[in-house]
């Protein structure tokens, strides 16, 4: 029904799609699978109209396909939906399908779309309510909401056939309880078997074994994998999926002496519904790898080592806790959040404010909770001199930087001065390849002068080549893979939450 | 750090207010009054000698206050719309300390001292229910003016009630408890005004209190993972905002009414008008407190010698406002 072949999509110097192809036959459910950054939401969003592609073809039921809006994309009968939901939760459920199906100026026929919704409700198998407002729903019911509106979107009609018709269902299970997981992978089986062909984006590999007929696996923004799914095995896709890699790539260091001072000690560290006794230590002068999934835990280990995470309990032992009572030197703590806009810059503040931010309190900077700022110049003279941030004109907005250099910026903050401990988390997102490499230089040599790096990274490759050791998050628990002595398998393995060896 | 960026910021401002002004005297000229001679007239009653710029500074003491109050809360992304009902208490607690305390300097710098804590703490009620129970502290503010008011109205038939008035009126302040005269109406509230938003502006731009109190306002989140306690910061703003307003109603009292009656006043409303058209600035403050007291001045004096309605100063107060805040959106335009 629908084929992509060699797509790619590049952004700046970033490379997301290289030649990515995926092929789907009518009335199967098909599985696409990769880790974060392999390209399945380029992809996606290439298939749904929301990204051109730089190269490659796409067709449809035999026709050349470019969509060049999602809504065109729905006019071609394909429905997203996406794993954060879309709807208005002070809206009912007809006036949400309304919304998305809005087609200009008009009048509503409400009886209409309620027979619609209700019809679609019973061949489903989901009793939907039109009133009911969405905001009122669990979360497993405005997922049914989504999905009856993406429907609805493209095209699907209470007589109408469900054939040739195509949902894109995003990491579905992702915000589910496991009852509500059970009651929708029948459903979609249900889709299916009525004629909808639907694309199964997850990353739990045993539901996709499960339902899905076909799978495709992306990795590095190429298609690695495609295929039915009789016959393959869970560690087989993980394999795939995580791929043999850059064994020993560039910088691993020579690892922490057993005697180097502890930088980081955590100990059954539990968050409700989040981490569950998690224990490690950060030794002076290595790096500590945490790979895993995106959303197994790691915004609330790193919110609980800077005293963020309120409902943490157990110990964590840093050389100053709280963060607000951070010291100088070794006893200083250089944080990297996840999102430089939103956790480590003040956009609309001059970049001289931003780079003092964290040390404003401490001399140099500040003398008895007076601000000195002939030093804050100086300092962020420094920093933009030694860390290479491009700065067009004088103390210019952070908003107005680059996002290269904004992350420059966040890099140079959180690395001067020989802190003790480095927390950073996801350093290279959105950079290019240089730029990556230059952050991941800078991270290996603050290792050399005896920091301890606590380095939490979505990008496998690199995680790889700069850590020491490497530990796994997956669904809360931590897990020691025994890299670098183990297979890189092994840790797609413990990713998927997988035993270790098969 | 006062550098050519901050201040080309400003002047936005400064044409925004002339600007409003020009509209405000096309509309006179089409009702048929000589603009030229409005504005001249308008500029005499509010500027046009030592006297009545007396008149119009004593009526700016308290717009600089609440002025101060709203920027200080609006810095650290706290939307206190309260400085009225603050404002109110302090009056409320003022009156009681200097009609009771044994007149003299005391009781007036207590009387000020309590209005100021009122002014904390009426705003504090609101802080706590917003912590506590998750009320939004916009309309948990707005809404504490009403039951201010209602509170000021009761005490001042009841307990505060001077002896023997049958008005809705309170005992009057000794003369020996009243802010000393400067040049009279303006009292020595004034030079304190002045110097709270010269602390102000020290306290913003050169205290790490100030840097954080900025940080947390503008991003909070950032400000957390850098280790500032954004809950604390916002708490002291909205205090500090709260007790100046208290304080403005306090100097009121015991500068220019020297009693307090029911009914309405809202310089907590214009405080934070005059912030926003200060952009937020604690020495902007100054300027703009004194650019709305000119105008009320100014279009009362306009009432008694032309006959236009004194309101047309209020319209030109919003005229001005609306313009800054178009103005700034515009810049934040360009800039993106």
């Amino acid at each position: 029904m629908l084929t992509l072949s060699g797509i790619h999509k590049q952004f700046d110097t970033a490379v997301a799609l290289d030649g990515a192809d995926l092929s789907v036959t009518a009335g199967t459910v098909h599985g696409l699978l990769g880790e974060n950054g392999a390209g399945k939401s380029t992809l996606m969003k290439v298939l749904f109209g929301l990204l051109r592609p730089d190269a490659g073809s796409m067709t449809l039921s035999g026709q050349a396909y470019r969509p060049h809006s999602p809504r065109d994309a729905a006019g071609h009968g394909i429905g997203m939906v996406h794993q954060h939901f879309t709807l208005a939760p002070t809206l009912s459920v007809r006036d949400n399908c309304v919304l998305a199906a809005g087609r200009g100026l008009g009048l509503i026929d409400q009886h209409a779309w309620d027979r619609r919704i209700l019809a679609l409700g019973e061949r489903l198998s989901w009793p939907l309510d039109p009133d009911a407002m969405v905001g009122s729903l669990a979360v497993g019911q405005q997922q049914r909401v989504e999905i009856a509106k993406a429907l609805l979107a493209a095209g699907v009609d209470a007589s109408g056939p469900l054939t040739g018709r195509m949902l894109i269902l995003d990491e579905p299970t992702a915000v589910l309880t496991p009852p509500e997981v059970e009651e929708l992978l029948p459903a979609v089986r249900r889709l299916a078997e009525a004629g909808t062909t639907v694309l199964f984006i997850s990353h739990k590999l045993p539901e996709v074994l499960r339902i899905c007929d076909a799978l495709t696996v992306l990795r590095g923004g190429r298609t690695v994998y495609t295929g039915q799914t009789l016959g393959m095995d869970a560690e087989h896709l993980a394999d795939l999926m995580v791929g043999a890699g850059r064994p020993g790539a560039a910088g691993r260091g020579a690892g922490a002496a057993v005697d180097a001072p502890v930088r980081l000690s955590v100990q059954a560290l539990q968050v409700p519904g989040a981490l569950h006794q998690v224990t490690f230590q950060v030794r002076a002068g290595e790096v500590v790898g945490i790979a895993g999934v995106d959303g197994n835990g790691q915004r609330e280990l790193v919110r609980a080592i800077l005293g963020l995470q309120a409902d943490a309990t157990g110990t964590i032992d840093t050389p100053s806790l709280p963060a607000n009572q951070r010291l100088r030197g070794p006893h200083r703590i250089g944080v990297i959040p996840d999102d430089r806009q939103r956790e480590a810059l003040v956009l609309d503040l001059p970049l001289s404010e931003n780079l003092a931010l964290g040390d404003h309190r401490d001399s140099p900077l500040a003398c008895a909770g007076w601000l000195l700022p002939a030093a804050w110049r100086l300092h962020a003279q420094d920093l933009v001199h030694r860390f290479g941030v491009r700065v067009p004109a004088g103390d210019v907005l952070a908003g107005a930087l680059s996002g290269g250099n904004q992350q420059r910026a966040v890099v140079a903050r959180a690395l001067h001065g020989g802190p003790g401990l480095v927390v950073a988390v996801n350093p290279t997102r959105g950079l290019d390849i240089a730029a990556s490499a230059d952050v991941l230089g800078r991270l290996a040599s603050a290792r050399s002068l005896g920091t301890g790096v606590l380095l939490v990274h979505h990008d496998l490759d690199e995680l790889l080549g700069i850590s020491d050791r490497v530990l796994v998050l997956y669904g809360g628990v931590l897990v020691d893979s025994g890299w670098p002595s183990c297979e890189r398998s092994v840790i797609g393995r413990l990713m998927m939450g997988l035993p270790a060896h098969a | 750090m006062l550098d050519l960026r901050r201040l080309a910021a400003v002047w936005p401002a400064v044409v925004a207010a002339v600007g409003a002004a020009g509209l405000l005297l096309l509309g006179l000229s089409i009702a048929g009054v000589d603009p030229g001679e409005a504005a001249l007239t308008a500029w005499r009653g509010a500027f046009g000698s030592w006297s009545r710029l007396a008149v119009t500074a004593s009526e700016a003491v308290p717009l600089v206050l609440c002025g101060l109050g709203a920027a200080l809360a609006l810095r650290s992304g706290t939307w206190n719309i309260g400085l009225e009902g603050q404002c109110l208490l302090g009056m409320v607690a003022a009156i009681a300390v200097l009609v009771t305390m044994p007149p003299g300097a005391a009781a007036c710098a207590v009387g000020l001292l309590a209005g100021a804590l009122a002014g904390a703490a009426w705003c504090g009620i609101a802080v706590a229910l917003e912590r506590t129970r998750g009320v939004p502290l916009v309309l948990s503010t707005i809404l504490l003016n009403t039951v201010a008011a209602m509170l000021l109205g009761a005490l001042v038939q009841g307990p505060l009630q001077a002896s023997g008035s049958a008005a809705p009126e309170t005992a009057v302040v000794p003369e020996a408890s009243r802010l000393a005269m400067l040049a009279s109406p303006l009292h020595v509230g004034a030079v304190l005004a002045v110097i709270l938003a010269v602390v102000s502006w020290l306290v913003q731009q050169r205290t790490v209190l100030g840097f954080e109190l900025t940080v947390a306002g503008r991003n909070p989140e950032a400000a957390r993972f850098a280790g500032i306690p954004v809950g604390l910061r916002t708490l002291q703003a909205a205090l500090g905002s709260g007790a100046l307003a208290g304080l403005a109603g306090a100097v009121q009292v015991a500068g220019v009414t020297w009693f307090v009656s029911d009914g309405a006043r809202s310089w907590g409303y214009a405080g934070i008008a005059v912030a926003l058209l200060a952009r937020l600035h604690p020495l902007g403050v100054v300027l703009s407190a004194l650019f709305f007291a000119g105008l009320a001045v100014g279009a009362r004096a306009l009432e008694r010698r032309m006959e236009v309605p004194h309101d047309l100063g209020v319209i030109a107060q919003g005229l001005a406002v609306a313009a800054v805040l178009l103005a700034g959106a515009l810049a934040a335009r360009k800039r993106t």
